[in-house]
């Protein structure tokens, strides 16, 4: 499975003297360089030196589980600012804090689905933002693709740890991929599904989106993205998206249209989004129908099993009570609803079913629903 | 040119390959052989703590550091507060099980001070040096050692290695009082059976005490994010601990908010006041705190921080805007509200692993040996290292001279110029000390004449008037105190009769006599250790020197002041002592200064002392 991450290395295209030569020098400096990063003090000052350039974001959620608070980068010294396109931005109410504690209103200038970003401005109608730290991230989309092996730093206000002018979170960890996100949330496709660069370290945790991954030097290199989980191993998934990267999408006719971070960031006000697909829910399809949801705790009986589906082939039949599956307690059809809602097509599933007085185990596999979402 | 640089550079690297055939640059190899030489270093004084019941079954595994060669240790008040008795087991790395006594709790900060008993009486134990903690940066490296997930079977701690992600931070209480205060923040893998253990920076020095992790969704494990309890902050609350006490955290008596507009920084504001040393000294609702015990303040974390540090009872300086104008003050912190933690109280998360699996083997015995350093007393969490530390604390009192004969009149003339009004007035003062037998025990009576006026507090007589005990005004009780301090040298623990009247209070700063040339700004902060007592419902401080006096003033053991409270909940009378001579063969201070409230009293000169 780890196979599927690796590839899309972008090799050095340089003519081969060239390289030696520049193999030759990174070899001199690293003698005669002390080892940026290695020694305490050159990291805790690339630290000084990034936080000022990322913002603290308030804004919607607070309510089931979602956070109300994310990160962002500062990209322009007018107040342009760079985070990723989730549900806290759904709100008039968006606030900044900057690094020196001040607070500020935001608005949300646009937004990209197709590459799961979106540009912020700092509100400059009261007074003029002029502000001394910001990433050039027209340099950082043309800087090459930072190899597997390349070790990071990341930062960014996970977990609503900073407020007002208490500095970000720093992480440091090491590019494992460069490769295509195959990502999920909950039971939707994740929206980006360009190359990103998967990371050994836990950076995506709660409000940690929209902050950023840099070398060890402190070069801008990506945006971290969402809480998503792998499609493939099931398992979350730690990825960052390059500043340089740009998706290919159909319109409605079929028409290609290509949209790039730069695009966003180069139009500003004046950029027009990638047109609309339709959302392609990855949900598994079982065909158990079960008895209404009515009070709060309904156990899972199935009402009805829709002919030919996994259901019928395993043989299921209404008034079953669904008690365990793959071992986990059934307690209600909530409960039942949620457990499903994490499985991917495919997949074997072991359900234990109360028939009468008898515990029944029953393998199921689940399908790709009938009428899938095109691509 | 290319080419003599090309051939330049050819040598260089020819001159490298020796390293390269090796794996690593000279400089990595380098770095990685100083870290290793580290780990090695600090192994020895990482503990394995293993909470049992009271029937002796393992019911969680923890990890502590030894501090010092005695085998005092520092783990988590969660980890000792899952065994269920005070006598515990340790693992050391050389394989061998100690046992061990629980010493002092801070329960709020999440800390406990167990001591290990030596395999032979005598024997030294190696320990980690502590660093300072207000020094570390967010991107130092930090090594974080311990038994998580209860591996170290033979008892060899575990090694991570990761980046302190952030300083200064504030963690919530999580369900609990219990919070994460001023901590240390690190990707440093800590997990479940870490809590307890050591946090080194990379030269080896002990800079926090890994207690907690941030969770999200994906159960008890490591997400990146883990914290630890900043060493300077345990170092306040060290001399409370090593005494055996139950410590309590610190409270204002104020609640703050963080109060701004759009684009502004944010200004700290008291919320809310009740009654407290910070209001007697002049804060009101709506003051800008500026800054608190020396930070600045800018956020509500910042003051809560600040708050975390320091045990209930220290004092304080802080400083607030009203008006336009600044203004210092030194407030003495109350304590938090007790008895929501209680045993059962459960931090949240307790990185605490199931007693699952393979556990070091202990050997069932006979009752512990580190029995006899336990000793139960209500309000304490080991009195044993209570009794101890009064011991030591009287016994240096003793030093000075025994007074413990002299139980009749006493008389002390002084010189003193009166620092309470307009300009001082140099005068005299005179105190005589009495006790008559009468019915009911011995009826003490002090008489004063001071500037000419006489005074008389007669401190057991049932209807003795309120204001007697204050006298004279302006001074807070100089006339009790002198009298107290008379009952202490002469009687000792003996003379503060009835139930919990005389205990060691671990350790408080001291703040002797401004220097009137200096003013308030140079406030001068020593740390004594302090004995707490209650005479006929007087409470009273007394504060002994940690060190000799640079400057002179005191020595090592010395009583350097008291604080007598004729009235509960009210400023005391401070009595600051100094420059100790030579009175009949005994040692008394020769300067006493008398402050009471936001002023200066008196300025005194111990002239004639007449002790029978």
């Amino acid at each position: 499975m780890i196979l599927h991450f690796i590839g899309e290395l972008t090799p050095p295209h340089s003519p081969s003297w060239k390289r030696l030569l520049q193999a030759l020098a990174a070899v001199v400096l690293l003698q005669l360089l002390p080892l940026p990063g290695w020694s305490d003090e050159s990291l805790a000052r690339v630290v000084e030196e990034v936080n000022p350039k990322l913002v603290k974001l308030f804004g919607a959620g607070g309510f089931k589980g979602l956070p109300s608070y994310g990160t962002g980068v500062i990209i322009s010294p007018d107040g342009y600012i760079l985070t990723i396109n989730s549900h806290i931005l759904d709100t008039r109410d968006l606030r900044v804090h900057l690094y020196d504690g001040t607070r500020h209103q935001a608005r949300v200038v646009a937004r990209e689905p197709e590459l799961d970003i979106a540009l912020l401005k700092i509100d400059d109608r009261k007074r003029k933002i002029e502000l001394e730290h910001y990433f050039d991230v027209v340099q950082a989309a043309k800087r090459p693709i930072a190899e597997p092996g390349t070790h990071i730093l990341s930062f960014s206000n996970l977990f609503q740890i900073a407020t007002r002018d208490e500095p970000m979170s720093v992480g440091r960890g090491v590019i494992a991929a460069y490769s295509r996100l195959t990502g999920r949330l909950g039971v939707f496709e994740a929206s980006y599904r360009g190359n990103v660069y998967v990371l050994d370290a836990i950076t995506n945790n709660p409000g940690a989106g929209g902050g950023i991954i840099t070398t060890r030097k402190g070069e801008l290199l990506a945006l971290i993205g969402k809480e998503l989980t792998n499609e493939l191993t099931n398992t979350r998934i730690n990825y960052a998206i390059p500043f340089s990267a740009s998706v290919t999408v159909p319109d409605k006719d079929g028409k290609k249209v290509t949209v790039s971070v730069l695009d966003l960031v180069n139009q500003k006000e004046n950029y027009r989004p990638a047109p609309e697909r339709a959302k392609v829910t990855n949900v598994a399809f079982h065909g158990i129908i079960l008895v209404p949801n009515v009070v709060e705790k309904t156990p899972a009986y199935i009402e009805e099993v829709v002919p030919g589906s996994p259901a019928d082939r395993a043989k299921l039949r209404p008034d079953d009570q669904i008690v365990y599956v793959d071992g986990l307690p059934i307690q209600d059809i909530t409960s039942f609803n949620n457990l499903l809602a994490t499985y991917t097509p495919g997949t074997e599933i072991k359900l234990e079913i109360q028939r009468g007085d008898k515990l029944i185990t029953v393998p199921l596999t689940l399908e790709k629903p009938a009428k899938a979402g095109k691509k | 040119m290319l080419h003599r640089f090309l051939q330049a550079l050819f040598v260089t690297t020819l001159a490298l390959l020796p390293a390269y055939a090796q794996g690593l640059p000279a400089k990595v190899a380098e770095i990685e052989k100083k870290r290793i030489d580290v780990i090695n270093k600090v192994k020895p004084s990482v503990v394995a703590v293993m909470a049992r019941d009271l029937r002796g079954n393992l019911t969680g595994n923890g990890s502590g550091v030894l501090i010092d060669e005695e085998g005092y240790a520092l783990t988590n008040w969660h980890v000792t507060n899952a065994a269920r008795s005070p006598l515990l087991k340790c693992g050391l790395p050389d394989g061998l099980i100690y046992d061990a006594v629980l010493v002092g709790l801070d329960r709020v900060g999440d800390v406990a001070l167990i001591k290990l008993l030596p395999r032979k009486p005598g024997d030294k134990f190696p320990y980690a040096k502590m660093g300072d903690s207000d020094k570390v940066k967010a991107g130092d490296w930090s090594l974080a050692m311990g038994n998580p997930f209860s591996l170290a079977t033979d008892l060899t701690p575990t090694v991570t290695f990761g980046l302190v992600s952030g300083v200064h931070r504030y963690q919530y209480p999580a369900g609990t009082l219990l919070e994460y205060t001023d901590c240390i923040q690190v990707d440093t893998s800590i997990n479940p059976g870490n809590s307890g253990g050591p946090l080194f920076n990379l030269d080896g020095e002990l800079i926090g005490i890994n207690g907690r992790i941030s969770l999200e969704r994906r159960g008890r494990v490591n997400v990146g994010v883990g914290y630890a309890i900043s060493i300077n902050q345990i170092k306040n609350f060290m001399g409370h601990l090593r005494v055996g006490l139950d410590t309590d955290h610190a409270s204002l008596g104020a609640s703050m908010e963080s109060e701004s507009e759009d684009g502004g920084l944010s200004r700290i504001v008291v919320k809310s006041l009740i009654e407290s040393d910070a209001r007697r000294r002049g804060l009101d609702v709506g003051d800008e705190l500026v800054s608190f015990a020396g930070r600045p303040m800018t956020t509500v974390n910042q003051y809560k921080n600040v708050l975390g540090l320091y045990p209930k009872g220290w004092r304080v300086p802080l400083v607030y805007r009203r008006e336009g104008e600044r203004k210092e003050i030194l407030v003495r912190l109350m304590g938090v509200q007790r008895g929501v933690i209680n045993e059962n109280g459960r931090p949240s998360p307790p990185p605490m692993p199931p007693s699952k699996g393979p556990r070091p083997p202990v050997p069932a015995g006979p009752p512990s040996p580190a029995a006899k350093f336990y000793k139960e007393k209500e309000g304490f969490v080991n009195y044993y290292f209570n009794e101890e530390a009064q011991k030591r604390v009287l016994a240096d009192l003793a030093r000075l001279g025994d007074f413990s004969k002299l139980t009749g009149d006493w008389k002390l003339d002084m010189n003193v110029r009166l620092l309470d009004r307009g300009t001082p007035v140099a005068t005299r003062a005179s105190f005589t000390i009495s006790e008559t037998s009468g019915t009911e025990g011995k009826l003490p009576k002090i008489t004063a004449e001071i500037n000419e006026l006489p005074y008389t507090l007669e401190p057991l007589k049932t209807d003795e008037k309120e204001e007697a005990f204050k006298d004279p005004v302006n001074s807070g009780g100089w006339l009790l105190a002198t009298y107290l301090y008379r009952q202490l040298l002469v009687y000792g623990p003996k003379g503060f009769p009835g139930k919990d009247t005389f205990w060691h209070g671990g350790v408080e700063p001291y703040y002797p006599p401004s220097d009137p040339q200096k003013g308030e700004t140079s406030r001068e902060r020593v740390l004594a250790e302090v004995l707490l007592t209650r005479f006929a419902d007087k409470d009273s401080r007394w504060y002994f020197a940690q060190e000799d006096d640079p400057a002179g003033r005191w020595k090592k053991g010395q009583l350097i002041g008291f604080e007598v409270y004729a009235e509960k909940d009210r400023d005391p009378c401070e009595v600051c002592l100094s420059h100790y001579k030579d009175f009949g063969g005994r040692q008394l201070p020769s300067r006493w200064f008398i402050r009471h409230a936001d002023n200066n009293y008196a300025d005194c000169v111990l002239t004639a002392v007449s002790c029978k």
